[in-house]
């Protein structure tokens, strides 16, 4: 199976849209991105393996929350890098966190799948709270079974793409679904197939990870998290790894993503992607959030002196 | 042997080739020859052990629970610093003793055990005679045992110079601890331990030159006896001393099989480093 598309997918264009039609995962993977009804952001641009929501009564929301961080604090020794954050993201949601180095915001986003283990507060997903014991450095997850089902409904993709450089790019993309999930190899094989056409690589799916540009690994590690069918994808920089050249195609995708209606939270130094698709921005500064609202509120009318500061070192 | 070849055969051939042959063909070189397998088997074997006693250690070296930690880091450490002839005479020895002292206490009557007081084994019924085979197989652990620590320490290495991301990646997407271990870790962890595995195995195929000393007739103690000054009753003094003859052959075989064994590790070593962006890892 070789896709007779090269590059990306730009949905909003005419042209692209008719290159899209000539590759038949990516076709009903644009079908479904048309169909998608913007007017009912409760429901999901294509149906899961799994139910959306762990209890039916949360599922009538319509604005279902499927990330909830409540009061959380995370330091490294002395380091205080969260200072109590309280954050939500509803289905189909893009949060954007931004906030210069050092903010914390990275630990945020890794403190929602538990790869930082914050000493207070707690993470709901889809309304269940992660069950964590022990008090401040020594505290854990109470239950591993709970993380790794939690873990394998998050698609998560690194600053480093993190791909695994022993497998190649289609058996990344089918390492969770087969190994954690534990579905079907035959379904999982097609699904994956059609995650790479969706982000323009199909025809890369033999090579190995360090065969590949930057640009395409990154466009891997998105399709490996979009085939567990995640509740929420975590964005963790995905293109500060990369050139202004390689970083357009990821943006692209994102985008693509961002359009389908997908629950995301990404941390990025890009202000024009944070400005584009965001539906609520978060700006941390020292721990805290210094300030957050919609794209316009946050970039249009900045109300905090130190943002204004941001924007402006940032070129806006 | 040579009553297998045809008279003619033998006639063309000429006396002195014949008597060559019959001289390289007699029994104590076809034992000779047979023997190249204990070599062979003890390094093959032995390698197993090592290996197998290397991820134990290393796993255990490596682990947060300072209960496993500490005897790993015994293990590897003093193990290490242990003479492989030592450890090659004790641990097979030890071995013995302590099973016949187990065989004792069950089958030793007290007036057979009261009889041989001061005697080793207490009584005649308890001793226990190894044969060939199974000295070489307490020769293969006692190797493992002692190149396993070797083993344990460059796996260790290894398993620490696997890139952090990609074993946080695989819990990011819901591994279990097991699964991280056996489906991410591992088998990246093999292209950073191939080189000083391959130093390993060279060193156990020198120490199967130690064979001899459990009673095991190997190819250098043969060498030693073929060699050496040969009288008999009959003919006088057969051949003088040809050690050094059988101890190039000896040189030969080894280098041989270090060119074998280098050739094995470079298939081994493309293999381990497909698809990793390692330089120089695949030659």
């Amino acid at each position: 199976m070789r896709s007779r598309l090269k590059g990306t997918i730009q949905p909003t264009s005419r042209e692209t849209r008719h290159a899209v039609a000539s590759y038949p995962s990516a076709r009903k993977a644009q079908q479904d991105h048309d169909n998608f009804d913007t007017n009912s952001p409760g429901l999901w641009a294509k149906p899961l393996a799994k139910p959306v929501c762990a209890r039916f009564l949360h599922c009538m929301n319509k604005r279902a929350t499927v990330v909830e961080i409540t009061d959380l604090h995370k330091s490294y020794a002395q380091l205080e890098v969260l200072k109590g954050i309280n954050l939500s993201a509803a289905v189909g949601e893009v949060v954007t966190l931004i906030g210069s180095s050092g903010s914390g915001k990275s630990t945020l986003l890794r403190c929602i799948n538990m790869l930082e283990v914050p000493e207070r507060g707690s993470v709901r997903i889809a309304g269940e709270e992660i069950r964590l014991v022990g008090n401040a450095h020594g505290r854990r997850p109470a239950d591993e079974g709970q993380i790794r089902r939690i873990r394998s409904e998050l698609g998560m993709v690194f600053q480093q793409f993190n791909l695994w450089s022993h497998l190649s790019i289609l058996d990344n993309v089918m390492e969770a679904p087969l190994v954690v999930q534990k579905r079907n190899r035959a379904e999982v094989r097609e699904e994956a197939m059609a995650m790479l056409g969706k982000v323009g690589i199909a025809d890369k799916a033999d090579r190995y990870p360090s065969q590949l540009s930057g640009g395409q690994q990154q466009r891997a590690a998105i399709a490996r998290a979009l085939c567990i069918n995640p509740k929420v994808m975590l964005f963790d920089e995905p293109t500060s790894a990369l050139d202004p050249e390689l970083e357009q195609e990821v943006v692209q995708v994102i985008q693509l993503l961002a359009e389908e209606g997908r629950t995301m939270v990404l941390v990025t130094h890009d202000m024009n992607l944070a400005r584009t698709i965001s539906s609520k921005v978060v700006f941390l500064h020292k721990g805290l959030i210094e300030e957050d609202g919609t794209s316009d509120e946050v970039f249009g009318a900045t109300k905090s002196a130190r943002l204004r500061q941001f924007l402006a070192a940032a070129g806006h | 042997m040579l009553d297998l070849l045809p008279e003619p055969l033998k006639a063309w051939l000429g006396p002195d080739v014949t008597f060559w042959l019959g001289y390289f063909t007699n029994g104590k070189h076809i034992a000779f020859f047979v023997s190249v397998h204990y070599t062979v088997l003890a390094a093959l074997l032995g390698a197993a052990c090592a290996l197998v006693f290397g991820l134990m250690g290393a796993a255990l070296w490596t682990s947060r629970n300072p209960w496993l930690r500490w005897p790993g880091a015994v293990y590897v450490n003093m193990v290490r610093g242990v003479p492989d002839v030592l450890f090659f005479l004790f641990f097979p020895l030890a071995f013995e003793q302590a099973m016949e002292w187990m065989r004792a206490s069950a089958v030793c009557t007290p007036e057979a055990a009261a009889e041989r007081a001061g005697q080793w084994p207490p009584c005649p019924d308890a001793n226990i005679f190894f044969s060939t085979y199974e000295y070489l197989a307490l020769a293969c652990v006692s190797l493992g045992i002692v190149y396993g620590a070797f083993a344990a320490n460059v796996i260790a290495g290894a398993m620490r110079s696997v890139p952090r991301g990609q074993l946080e990646a695989a819990r990011a997407f819901g591994l279990s601890a097991r699964q991280v271990l056996w489906r991410v870790h591992l088998p990246q962890m093999w292209i950073y331990a191939l080189p000083g595995l391959s130093n390993v195995w060279m060193l156990i195929i020198k120490a199967t030159s130690l064979l001899s000393l459990l009673q095991i007739a190997d190819i250098v103690q043969l060498a030693n006896r073929l060699g050496a000054p040969n009288f008999s009753r009959s003919a006088g003094l057969v051949h003088g001393d040809w050690r050094w003859g059988y101890y190039l052959v000896l040189l030969v075989f080894y280098i041989g099989l270090t060119f074998v064994s280098e050739r094995v590790f470079a298939a081994l070593t493309r293999r381990a480093s497909r698809g990793m962006a390692i330089e120089g890892a695949a030659r």
